[in-house]
């Protein structure tokens, strides 16, 4: 003990506590200084956790208050059945508008997402899968704004489409794409090995395990890469700005030549025209989006869960 | 010749279990391995004159990976109706063997291949041969059971389904008959749509034994099927596969000496890449031809 002779008294004592279990072959000292260091990190590393939990959710608790504070006292339901430009009506236009480009996305981002994630899990292996996943990701961080101008320059004035839902939709899935195809081709690559050699070792095509296990088993995650698509197709304003131009009547399901109304467009735009009325309709249009948001986020869980009530663990969204 | 599957009469579960101790002796390394001609009874060939008893059949089979050998030229003929075990320790190529069987291995990365495996005296390996079809004939079970994440009552349907065996008002019939020919109706019959994963272990293999067998296969193929089970499921699942002989053939990788000599007919000894022994199961645990087999199922290698 006689290296620890200039320890101070307290810490000798536990040094000195620590060596003599130390040398009882299998008894571990139930107090040394590496286990107070431990507790220390430990507890720092609960801190800055919890920090940063209240640095995410302090915003959007003050967030979505400020959005409900404003639009709740002024909120009539007409808001919902009258379209309109901002100055009158409501915002049933920019309502149905959103929607549309919500569920085209589904169907364009959605399918062209989730068959390039089969894609890249399945079959594209070596340079060749990870050229197609870079490339993949290069799109994934081009700006939208980017894209909006692209897809102005190309889609409506080049192709002469003018703003359009076509227009709108092509740019917002080029955006949302990658997010659903990486969501996918994890989801997938995370399936059982067992799930496959099962489906295997019955004789299912290779086509039929993977609809009827694999796909299955791997839902939760492309849902969620869905849901990226969805809040980003709901959220986007400036690339649609571009593409899908606004109209104060209620959108058509013409592919060209019809602009599309959208709710950001209203949160963006009457929040600055000089009427009360329209500063009021912006922030109904928030509420709506948040409101959209959080019903998407829900409905999507539940179909999550019912569609993996059998499976061993229980995937979140 | 031709011995098997005409006199050879054992099987009665005989509760011997003088499972030798496996405890590492350390003796592996000083095992020198002369290459040993297989023993009379492997040289069991298709004679023409009469119907095959065998009906799996290798020739010069020889498997690996990259450019590892796993497993030298083997050729065996594999009785009809009767429950072969594959024994021998790990990385002694039995698995890779199993797996060849029913063509699993050809999905993986680096698999070679010289030889071949007739199945009913077709080689199936040859360009015509349908993998679903193959698969159909060869069910198989794994080590751990693997039920796919839809409800029991699916899971006994999946493969009926996917081949399309039989209409959707047979299927309730199917999952009963199924289900209780691998006596899980009465722990299930409440429970069809519930989640296979909340059953036992042993309960989910039998499921998955019913799976298997609900598309009819001649073969069954099981890598290490109780291992990763409890004694009491590990005798339910015993006790099943001597039901399913004669009608089926069983070809059943084990690590557990006294369960081959439980179950099996006859044994298949591998070591070190290579068939040493292929016999009757008492005959090759009793009076072992090749010192390799001695060793090993009496404990002092593996």
């Amino acid at each position: 003990m006689s290296e620890n002779g200039e320890q101070p008294g307290a810490r000798e004592g536990v040094e000195r506590m620590a060596l003599a279990a130390d040398r009882v072959p299998g008894r571990a000292p139930m107090s040394t200084r590496r286990s107070f260091r431990r507790r220390v990190a430990g507890s720092v590393g609960w801190t800055v956790a919890a920090l940063a939990l209240v640095v995410i959710g302090v915003p959007t608790v003050w967030l979505v208050y400020g959005v409900v504070a404003r639009a709740v006292p002024y909120w009539t339901w007409s808001v919902l059945t009258q379209p309109g430009a901002g100055a009158s009506g409501g915002l049933e236009n920019e309502i149905l508008g959103t929607l549309l480009l919500v569920v085209g996305v589904v169907v364009l981002a959605g399918g062209v997402g989730v068959l390039s994630g089969i894609y890249l899990a399945e079959y594209a292996s070596g340079r060749w899968g990870n050229l197609l996943r870079g490339g993949s990701e290069v799109l994934a961080g081009i700006p939208s704004i980017v894209l909006g101008y692209v897809g102005y320059i190309v889609l409506v004035v080049d192709f002469g489409w003018g703003f359009s839902l076509a227009a709108g939709l092509i740019v917002l899935s080029a955006m949302t794409v990658p997010y659903v195809a990486k969501s996918t081709e994890l989801a997938l690559r995370q399936v059982p090995t067992s799930f496959r050699e099962g489906a295997d070792a019955l004789g299912m095509r290779e086509g039929y395990s993977l609809l009827r296990i694999s796909l299955r088993a791997a839902l939760p995650g492309i849902t969620t890469g869905l849901l990226v698509a969805i809040a980003i197709a709901m959220g986007e304003t400036a690339p649609l700005l571009y593409t899908a131009g606004f109209t104060g009547s209620l959108p058509s399901l013409a592919l060209t030549h019809k602009p599309v109304p959208f709710l950001t467009y209203a949160v963006w735009t009457f929040y600055n025209q000089p009427s009360n009325y329209a500063v009021h309709l912006s922030y109904d249009a928030a509420l709506i989006l948040v409101a959209l948001v959080v019903a998407l986020i829900v409905a999507a869980r539940l179909v999550v869960v019912w569609t993996q009530r059998h499976a061993d663990r229980r995937g979140g969204v | 010749m031709a011995r098997y599957g005409v006199a050879v009469a054992f099987g009665a579960p005989s509760g011997a279990d003088g499972q030798p101790s496996l405890a590492g002796t350390g003796e592996q390394a000083a095992v020198s391995l002369a290459p040993v001609p297989a023993s009379d009874d492997l040289a069991l060939h298709l004679d023409g004159s009469r119907p095959s008893p065998a009906a799996v059949v290798t020739k010069g089979l020889t498997l690996g990976f990259g450019k590892r050998t796993v497993l030298e030229d083997v050729d065996v003929s594999i009785p009809r109706g009767r429950i072969t075990a594959l024994i021998g320790p790990t990385g002694s190529g039995k698995s890779t063997f199993l797996r060849t069987l029913n063509r699993m291995n050809d999905r993986v990365a680096g698999f070679t291949r010289r030889g071949d495996v007739e199945l009913d005296g077709e080689s199936i390996f040859g360009s015509h041969v349908d993998l679903v079809t193959l698969r159909r004939r060869t069910g198989m079970l794994f080590q751990r059971p693997n039920p796919f994440p839809m409800s029991i009552a699916d899971n006994v349907l999946a493969g009926v389904r996917a081949h399309r065996i039989a209409k959707k008002a047979a299927w309730p019939a199917i999952v009963e008959a199924r289900l209780r020919e691998v006596r899980l109706w009465d722990a299930v019959s409440e429970r069809l749509g519930d989640s296979p994963f909340r059953l036992s272990g042993g309960q989910q293999q039998l499921l998955c034994l019913a799976r298997a067998l609900a598309v009819g296969p001649d073969v069954l193929l099981l890598d290490e099927p109780t291992s990763a089970l409890d004694p009491l499921s590990v005798e339910a699942i015993e006790a099943l596969l001597r039901e399913l002989v004669p009608a089926l053939t069983l070809i059943v990788v084990t690590h557990n000496l006294a369960q081959a000599r439980r179950i099996s007919d006859q044994t298949m000894f591998f070591f070190e890449g290579r068939l040493v022994e292929f016999a009757p199961t008492d005959r090759l645990f009793e009076e072992p031809a090749q010192p390799e087999t001695a060793r090993y199922v009496t404990g002092r290698i593996g």
